[in-house]
């Protein structure tokens, strides 16, 4: 018997903590399909009375969630992918190449980078982009995605370089590699792991990205899905079903392609980091 | 053939890229505030060149000063709160084999959402009349919580909210460490009669300090950067109970055309987050094995 | 490692051309259904027919504010009128961005003004603190030529907020009230009559809140919202000229009578007169406490009154021909004329000043389209908002219970005042948004209160001049 309770507990606590993590999610599912407020009020985790699916139509018209979506998709994914290439490059260049001392200097210029809490730089960034010329259109969320990105990849791409055997290089070079092709053919290969943990590191912190969307964009066609998502609830604040329907639109998607794709998520997030 | 490691065409197109993206949005906006921190600039008028005048107004702003006690507490709350809970369940989920899947699955699921998105959703939880928490409190004949509507509340609402984001990403952090931990260590000492939890105490928890540290660093990291569920869930209310130094800093640059002082906040703001570092390093990070890049 | 990280990318586009494909389709299918109420307009042929190979195509940026439910009939007025100026402008395609009303005041429009890309037209209030700074700043675009143009430029009955140097740099698309609605069911339910002093309002309170109902359906976390009451009751203790006084720094935030008016509402929060966590609830929020009868009255703006019509998708329809309006009550011993009521024309649209020879174009039909008898007219009877034009009399009738007992409310009154923030700058808004919120929330007493926003107030004053 005590063996028995020995397994059960952890599970128990454990599936006390998915209930957590899910019932947020039933309760929006429920909501979106019932009526009126009122029966979202009466039963928050009730099964709706009868399905009613106009809000789905509804919530489609009013919010261009579609569009928001496809703006965060290719914006994160654009940035996310530029971000991870220039910094793979550079710590290339920085940790295999033979410029030792400039290198050094480098590396710690970059390293200042990480001391700068994300976000404090906002007002000037803004006044940045406004100089630039880029405000309200999708170059003022790019440049600023990728660069923002630069010193955490930088480092954690040069820790996985660095621990790439020399022999391996040596071997390449003598085959006939010139210094590019060695990276391309030999070293991006190597350290795919760190790549796609710094992708999917980066990927998220983009896609969740709300401060910067909210103030560099005005277009409605341009939001990203968070902006988007905060104008129309703050458009149907009351309207509990509609809201709801606006959160299953814009999470349905996240979830479906997380479903396909949690184990590699998962893994790639873990592979790269926990090395180090 | 071994110069086409010295070529400095090539090294310079490797790292020109990423070294003027990364001067253009750190370095030059750094200069850009401490440049405009010294003046009274509405961005509207010419700046006006004031001295240390907007430094002594933050050390005297009560309000500034609240916000940097919130983003203490967001701290504090995820060091001493997250932390010990996530590696408790870090070690429950490694020590089942039924259902694991299902368990590291489930509570990283929160943390590939919006922030905002999630803000919206607990926004709903959290409604004073209609929302789950007050319709259980309700249940049990308890008084409702104005959750964000008290200032009391408001802050701890939104640090659970947080919580419920974040502790998914860094449990499966911790969790591929010991999961990656040689199997024979924790074996040889159940056989020396070890309970689960000395285990855990004794072995696991020492062998996979480093991740831990990495974690610590990346909660406080994120606790100094905290903006957008401020935002989106209270924007800095009620009566600025839940301001943070990033959202206040934001409003007073935005909203009340106070550019010249957002950007005296925001040198004090990195100013602070050099501190806690510096504190971090000197009072932590050296105990455990240095991570070095 | 690789494959997969191939999967992962190649999936995600997949994904993405699946909804770029989708997002086509949408905004084909959804624009005629969005254009579908257009009964007057189909008389005059579109001018881009006629002559397709001249039109160039241009897009021309709006802020609007007619975001939710709440504001559909603005919306559907809105709509009417671009359609008009996009039919007499070749080319023109006016592209909306709906904006929440305080986020669009507070939040992005002034960060906007700051970096120099505000919309082509985009809704402005008037006052030292919005359209009057951004004037100054040369931000925004000098309307008197075109008002000239037009002819109408005496047809406004004030416009003075958006006024500098002589010049107009906006135009107030209605006027507006603050009063009290109630609930008249509730109201004869529990055998209360509409007050006429403070001493019955009071009564009154205390009868619903007894039989557990909210008297005052409330909504703080914009502190706007809790602002319209006080800023009444201002004019109640402290007279009709306190905000003028307030504005040009004659008059102190702290004298006695103005701490008073803060103290009856300190007193009133105290006392829960108003919705329980109302610091967490926002301004729909508030009209939802008042529509679904958990609240028996509402201070609020008479653009409200559309809200309770009984056809259509009135988002209070439920309470149709159960809604009654009052000015605010008289307080005994109060300062000035007791029966005068708020009266702003605040609000309206404002131009960039940087546009092109197109986008004027557009902006002028604009005007055109939207300043007139007609919509000023419409606007009243579908939507409650009182003309901010001169318009004939005759015309302002209006079959509406709500509506006429709003232009009952306002005959009786002789005197008007405005709200507070059209005179003050944006950083003594700022000031008093905070301390009511704080004065809510039991953290400052009325008295405090009122002490910090006159040295905020004297700060600005003094460096203005």
């Amino acid at each position: 018997m005590p063996a028995a309770i020995r397994k059960t507990v952890p599970h128990v606590i454990l599936l006390a903590y998915v209930a957590v993590i899910l019932i947020p999610f039933v309760i929006v599912v429920f909501s979106s399909l019932k009526e009126s407020n009122a029966e979202v009020a009466a039963h928050p985790l009730g099964f709706p009375k009868e399905l009613f699916f106009d809000n789905y139509v509804k919530a489609w018209k009013q919010a261009k969630i579609n569009v928001y979506f496809f703006n965060s998709l290719y914006i994160s994914l654009s940035a996310s992918v530029a971000g991870v290439l220039l910094a793979a490059a550079t710590a290339f260049a920085l940790t295999r190449m033979k410029f030792a001392r400039t290198s050094k200097w480098i590396y710690q210029f970059v390293l200042i980078g990480m001391l700068i809490p994300g976000n404090v730089l906002f007002i000037s960034q803004y006044i940045l982009i406004k100089d630039l010329h880029l405000l309200d259109s999708p170059w003022a969320l790019l440049l600023p995605y990728t660069a923002g990105a630069i010193p955490f990849s930088v480092l954690l791409i040069s820790a996985f370089m660095r621990s790439v055997p020399a022999e391996l290089e040596e071997a390449a070079i003598v085959d006939g590699l010139s210094s590019p092709g060695l990276f391309f053919r030999i070293i991006l290969p190597l350290t795919l792991p760190a790549l796609v943990t710094v992708f999917i590191i980066n990927y998220l912190g983009n896609w969740n990205e709300y401060l910067l969307s909210n103030f560099f964009i005005s277009t409605d066609r341009l939001k990203t899905l968070p902006t988007g998502m905060v104008g129309f609830r703050d458009a149907y604040q009351t309207n509990y079903p509609l809201i709801c329907t606006g959160i299953v639109f814009s999470v349905l998607p996240v979830l479906v392609l997380y479903a396909f794709l949690q184990q590699k998520i998962i893994e790639g997030l873990t592979a790269g980091s926990v090395k180090g | 053939m071994k110069n086409t490691m010295k070529n400095p065409a090539v090294y310079w197109a490797f790292v020109l890229p990423s070294l003027a993206l990364y001067f253009l949005f750190f370095i030059y906006t750094l200069l850009t505030s401490v440049g405009y921190g010294f003046t009274d600039w509405n961005a509207l008028e010419p700046a006006r060149y004031t001295g240390l005048a907007n430094f002594r107004q933050a050390f005297a702003d009560s309000d500034f000063w609240v916000a940097v006690k919130n983003n203490l507490y967001f701290i504090l709350f995820s060091v001493f709160l997250q932390v010990p809970l996530i590696l408790f369940f870090s070690l429950l989920i490694s020590g089942v084999k039924r259902l694991q899947g299902l368990y590291k699955t489930t509570v990283f699921m929160p943390s590939i959402l919006s922030t905002s998105i999630i803000g919206i959703l607990w926004g709903f939880l959290y409604h004073p009349n209609d929302g789950l928490f007050n319709k259980v409190l309700e249940l049990f004949g308890a008084e409702p919580i104005m959750w964000l509507g008290d200032t009391k509340w408001a802050m701890v609402s939104i640090l659970i909210t947080n919580a419920w984001q974040w502790m998914g990403f860094y449990i499966v952090l911790i969790l591929a460490a010991i999961i990656s931990l040689p199997k024979e260590i924790n074996e040889a000492a159940a056989i020396d009669g070890a309970s689960g939890f000395q285990r855990a105490a004794r072995i696991t928890v020492p062998l996979i300090m480093p991740i831990i540290s990495v974690v610590i660093m990346l909660s406080i990291a994120g606790a100094m950067r905290v903006v957008d569920i401020v935002l989106v869930m209270t924007n800095g209310g009620p009566a600025g109970a839940t301001e943070v130094m990033a959202s206040y800093m934001v409003n007073q640059g935005t909203r009340y055309g106070e550019y010249g002082y957002a950007m005296a906040l925001s040198i004090l703001i990195f100013a602070i987050a050099l501190l806690l570092t510096a504190l971090y390093q000197i009072t932590f990070a050296r105990k455990i094995e240095r991570i070095d890049y | 490692m690789k494959r997969k990280l191939i999967l992962v990318i190649s999936a995600m586009l997949l994904f993405s051309t699946i909804l770029a494909a989708c997002g086509g389709t949408d905004k084909s299918a959804s624009s005629p259904s969005s254009s579908a109420p257009a009964p007057s307009f189909s008389a005059s042929p579109s001018p881009s027919e006629s002559e397709p190979a001249k039109a160039e195509k241009f897009d021309i940026s709006l802020r609007h504010i007619q975001v939710g439910q709440a504001q559909q009939f603005r919306k559907a007025i809105l709509d009417e009128v671009v359609k008009r100026a996009e039919a007499e402008v070749p080319g023109a395609n006016f592209e909306y961005d709906a904006v929440e009303d305080s986020v669009n005041r507070w939040t992005k429009l002034p960060a906007e003004m700051a970096a120099g890309n505000p919309p082509k037209i985009f809704d402005l209030f008037g006052g030292p603190g919005d359209g009057q700074k951004y004037a100054k700043a040369g931000k925004l675009l000098d309307l008197t030529p075109i008002l000239d143009e037009l002819g109408i430029k005496d047809k406004f009955t004030d416009f003075s907020t958006f006024v500098i140097d002589g010049k107009v740099y906006g135009l107030p698309i209605g006027a507006s009230s603050e009063g009290l609605f109630y609930n008249t069911e509730i109201f004869t339910q529990y055998g209360i009559n509409p007050p006429k002093t403070l001493e019955e309002l009071e009564a009154a309170a205390e009868t619903l809140k007894k039989n557990g109902i909210t008297p005052f359906a409330m909504g703080s976390s914009a502190a706007w919202v809790p602002l319209m009451m006080v800023n009444t009751m201002m004019a109640r203790y402290a007279g009709p000229d306190i905000q003028a006084g307030l504005g040009n720094g004659t008059r102190k935030w702290n004298e006695p009578e103005v701490v008073a008016a803060f103290a009856k509402y300190e007193e009133w929060v105290k006392k829960g007169y108003f919705t329980k966590g109302e610091l967490g609830i926002d301004y729909a929020g508030q009209t939802d406490q008042f529509i679904t009868g958990k609240a028996g009255m509402l201070f609020d703006g008479t653009w409200r009154a559309s809200s309770f019509k009984a056809d259509g998708d009135a988002i209070g329809k439920a309470l149709a021909g159960k809604v009654g309006y009052i000015a605010f009550p008289s307080v005994t011993g109060g300062k000035g004329d007791q029966t005068a009521v708020n009266y702003n024309q605040n609000n309206g649209y404002g131009f960039s000043a940087d546009v092109n020879g197109n986008e004027l174009k557009a902006i002028k039909a604009f005007i055109k389209n939207m300043y007139t008898d007609e919509f000023q007219i419409r606007g009243f009877k579908e939507d409650g908002v009182l003309p901010s034009m001169k318009v004939p009399a005759d015309q302002l009738t209006s079959d509406d219970p709500v509506i006429s007992k709003i232009l009952e409310a306002n005959k009786a009154a002789t005197t008007v005042f405005p709200h507070f923030d059209s005179l003050v700058v944006s950083k003594v808004n700022g000031e008093v948004e905070k301390q009511i919120q704080l004065l809510i929330a039991s953290k400052a007493t009325a008295q405090q209160v009122t002490d910090a926003i006159q040295k905020v107030s004297e700060a600005e004053l003094a460096a203005a001049k």
